[in-house]
């Protein structure tokens, strides 16, 4: 029974990921895509989960492992001559790489983890606000160089027409993979002492926790968990550019976790699926939505104020997140 | 003479840098609070100045100042349910509000860039010796020394002051002794719009294509001088802004042509480093007690 | 007791849910000095915090001249004349004494008589003079004592909390702080005492409560200053 109590924290996030694959199959095309979209975002959400909700450490960078996952799994997917024609100096190894695919999330999961445990070994020895700045600092690095080194990609340029393959089985079954994953690594013993530790650092490291290790763990994990997103999303979107896994996407993910509630995995599902949900209902809205009664259309650009402004207040009046933190549990 | 020159352009850059960076330790050290959408003060100063382009200058300036309070005071009335909140919700909450307002100048004026003209005669270069500055920076060089003086003044100087600076060092034992944290919060976002504002209409001469995001843009590289400088102290977080300003002028000025699009990197870098060797800032005197969320 | 400056009723007081004091009832009449001793942990700074407002009770009510003080705010009760000289001092080091005593001007109800008062500082503590100039955080710990009784008088109190004034001085040099705090007394300054170091508020205060484990267990008067077995029973025994 206690098991299975546990074990339920896991079944509502799977649940209502299945349930957001499931109803967005019988919807339009158009909004398919955003019901995809959703599901990816929610995969990128749970991967920082992963670091931040265990750690406690405000994590920018992210998204520079989303980039690198992208760029990867796009590169190794489209033909050499797309991609010489594209950036003639590419390194030989890059530009004949050709696998399916699933290969090919596998090396976005690949490089975005050895990617984060690079980056970690120096950074995960900072705390508090110096180790956001820290991650702050890769995700520009990161950006600089894909958009200016053409040796390892096509620079400023737009890689597309990369395979189409995240569908909504892949999408599902996907961001299903990696809330199991961040559930058993929460599970595990290494999550729940970097909990612990998170929630009271002095009395961690008079248990004899090594905070240091720990962090690299998780960081890496999540660094993994985040590359293999962004395969999923270069897949979702067929094509991607430096400026698509910049900035905007490192607060909006972020934004969506602390909305949720970032020290749960209940609450990086709901916070993602919710920002997309609004999201996708205000891009609606701004194309003219039917409600029986003739056509509403809001302006262009009412959909950024909005959306702003939702987050804004949620965080402001709900500061722990809607779900305030909770897993969603039988008990 | 190029090694003065370029100096004298860093010095410049890093005090409106240093400027922006004070505004955001100002807020920080009564609020403990770091406010992302300080960059949208600077925003909303440089779209008043585009509106009253054709006004007197009197105007302008007037309406830039008024548009830069407003906005101030109405962000500490909003902040204030935060002041019981975790760092990371603070964090996040204000890159929202920042997120939300350039929404807002999106909506309002486009995402193309507009030109500010105001004081646009400033740009003309002046000879001094073998060296050829524009007004502006030595214009920028003076009132930004000024203004660094003159809000070190307050904070010496006067009873609000006082109380400012006792809060950011000990806010229980301030409040303990009646220090109202409304009051001090006020006038920190308060003093933090002044040099915000004055720091626009130098940028603007400077820069004068303002977009959505051109407080953003600018409040990025600030608040990583802000931390990298040692975000506990005041001083020291604005000597970390006029570091980041600096070295961004210098760097650009050394590197080589084809190596400069690698300067965000190189500054980065820098960053990293410095944050790993001194984890408290650069200027901060031990670990501070933000380290820890 | 008709005029009673303050009055705690029934005050119970909790940490994340964990009791830190319970059922506490005292009063202080004015121009009284009352004592508050008790070993570490029993709850001595949590009351004070109360009633400075700092610390919510979660039982209980706290009354300043017959006024409850429920959904007061810190900065209002230190203005209806309540100075607190908090444990361990919390001076400002990085501050002159003169900025720190300043800071002390601003709990006043009026500014009206503010330099008397800072005079009258400088004539029962010398050093807030003699070392006006100087950053607080270079004072000897006696002189730090002195600065932030100092910096509580200039608010112009009706009622002085002190929280182990005696901490970390050696003997001689607590004598010296209650001689002044017997000139403040001699002023009309109502006093809550706090003390660990229960030897030193028994002789002084009018009457001594010791409070263990959150709840009163024993009320002790001047006459008992020289019965050290009492304290010491009532410190640990039931
Ligand atoms: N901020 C706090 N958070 C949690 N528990 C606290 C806090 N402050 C005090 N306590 C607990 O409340 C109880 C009473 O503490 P308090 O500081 O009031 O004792 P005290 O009598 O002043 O002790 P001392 O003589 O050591 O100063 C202790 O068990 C302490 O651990
Ligand atoms: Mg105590």
């Amino acid at each position: 029974m206690r098991r299975l109590a546990e074990l339920s924290g896991l079944v509502a996030p799977v649940l209502l990921l299945a349930l957001v694959g499931v109803v967005g199959t019988f919807t339009s095309r158009s909004v398919q895509f955003q019901f995809r979209f959703a599901l990816v975002m929610a995969a990128i959400v749970i991967a920082l989960y992963v670091f931040v909700g265990s750690s406690g450490v405000v994590s920018f960078g992210h998204v520079s492992f989303v980039a690198v996952g992208g760029f990867a799994a796009g590169l190794t997917t489209v033909p050499e001559a797309l991609k010489l024609s594209l950036s003639p100096d590419l390194f030989p190894v890059i530009a004949s790489a050709e696998v399916g695919n699933a290969a090919s999330l596998a090396i976005a999961a690949a490089v975005g983890g050895v990617f984060a445990l690079i980056v970690g070994v120096p950074l995960m020895r900072l705390s508090g606000l110096s180790a956001g700045i820290a991650t702050f600092a890769v995700l520009v690095i990161t950006n600089n160089v894909l958009r200016n080194w053409e040796a390892i990609g096509p620079g400023a340029r737009t890689l597309s027409l990369v395979p189409e393959t995240t569908s909504f089985l892949q999408a599902t079954v996907g961001v299903i993979a990696v809330a199991a994953l961040a559930f058993l690594y929460q599970r595990s013993r290494w999550g729940r002492v970097l909990r612990a530790s998170s929630d009271d650092p002095a009395a961690a490291q008079g248990a004899g926790v090594d905070i240091y290790r720990q962090r690299l763990l998780a960081f890496a994990l999540s660094g993994a968990l985040a590359g293999f997103a962004g395969g999923l999303l270069v897949h979702l979107l067929g094509s991607i550019t430096t400026q698509q896994v910049y900035l905007d996407l490192a607060f909006l993910t972020l934004a969506m976790l602390v909305i949720g509630g970032f020290r749960s995995l209940w609450g990086a599902v709901v916070g993602a699926l919710l920002v997309s949900g609004i999201n996708s209902l205000l891009l609606t809205a701004e194309r003219g939505l039917d409600l029986g009664i003739g056509e509403v259309t809001v302006p262009t650009g009412t959909r950024l104020v909005t959306l702003g402004a939702v987050m804004a207040l949620i965080l402001l009046f709900r500061p722990t997140g809607v779900t305030g933190g909770r897993e969603l549990t039988l008990r | 003479m190029t090694v003065l020159q370029t100096l004298v352009d860093a010095v410049a850059l890093g005090l409106l840098y240093a400027l922006v960076a004070m505004g955001i330790g100002l807020v920080f050290g009564v609020m403990r609070l770091v406010n992302f959408a300080h960059g949208e003060l600077l925003t909303a100063g440089a779209y008043a100045l585009l509106l009253t382009n054709d006004m007197p200058l009197a105007v302008g300036l007037a309406a830039c100042f008024g548009a830069v309070v407003a906005l101030a005071l109405a962000m500490e009335v909003v902040y204030r349910p935060l002041r019981t909140t975790t760092p990371t919700t603070m964090l996040v909450t204000t890159f929202a509000v920042s997120f939300l307002l350039q929404a807002v100048a999106l909506l309002a004026f486009g995402a193309r860039g507009r030109n500010v003209g105001v004081l646009s005669e400033l740009n003309r270069a002046v000879s001094i010796g073998d060296l050829r500055v524009r007004w502006v920076t030595l214009v920028s060089i003076g009132v930004g020394a000024l203004l660094l003086t003159a809000t070190a003044l307050v904070l010496a100087r006067t009873d609000v002051g006082l109380q400012m600076r006792a809060a950011a060092m000990d806010a229980t034992t301030a409040q303990l002794l009646g220090v109202r944290a409304s009051t001090v919060i006020r006038f920190a976002f308060l003093l933090a719009a002044v040099v915000a504002a004055a720091a626009t209409v130098l940028l603007t001469v400077q820069r004068p294509l303002v977009t959505p995001s051109y407080g953003f843009q600018l409040v990025i590289p600030a608040l990583v001088g802000v931390v990298v400088g040692g975000l506990d102290r005041l001083v020291s977080a604005t000597l970390g802004g006029f570091a980041i300003g600096f070295a961004t002028a210098v760097l650009g000025d050394v590197l080589p042509a084809d190596g400069r699009v690698f300067l965000d990197t190189a500054l980065f870098l820098l960053v990293i480093l410095v944050l790993l060797v001194r984890p408290g800032g650069l200027f901060g005197r031990t670990r501070a007690a933000w380290e820890r969320v | 007791m008709p005029d009673a400056m303050l009055q705690i009723r029934d005050l119970e007081l909790r940490y994340a849910g964990v009791p830190a004091v319970r059922g506490l009832t005292l009063e202080v009449g004015r121009g009284e000095v009352v004592g508050l001793v008790g070993p570490n942990g029993a709850g001595k700074s949590s009351t004070l915090l109360a009633i400075m407002g700092m610390v919510p009770p979660y039982r209980g009510e706290i009354l300043l001249e017959g006024r409850p003080l429920a959904g007061r705010k810190t900065e209002a009760i230190v203005r209806s004349g309540v100075a607190l000289v908090p444990e361990r001092r919390h001076i400002f080091p990085e501050l002159t004494v003169e900025e720190n005593l300043r800071l002390g001007l601003v709990g006043r109800r009026s500014r009206d008589g503010a330099s008397d008062d800072l005079d009258r500082v400088a004539a029962l503590f010398p050093v807030v003079r003699d070392a006006r100039h100087r950053a607080a955080g270079v004072l000897s710990g006696g002189q730090q004592q002195q600065l932030a009784i100092a910096r509580a008088l200039v608010a112009r109190p009706d009622l002085l909390l002190l929280d182990e004034p005696s901490l970390g001085l050696a003997p001689a040099v607590v004598d010296g702080v209650f001689e002044a705090l017997a000139e403040v007394r001699a002023g009309g300054v109502t006093i809550l005492l706090v003390e660990q170091r229960a030897q030193f508020a028994v002789g002084f205060a009018d009457r001594t409560h010791v409070l263990a484990n959150g709840e009163l267990r024993l009320t002790l008067s001047p006459a008992d200053a020289g019965d050290s077995e009492r304290i010491t029973a009532a410190y640990f025994g039931a």
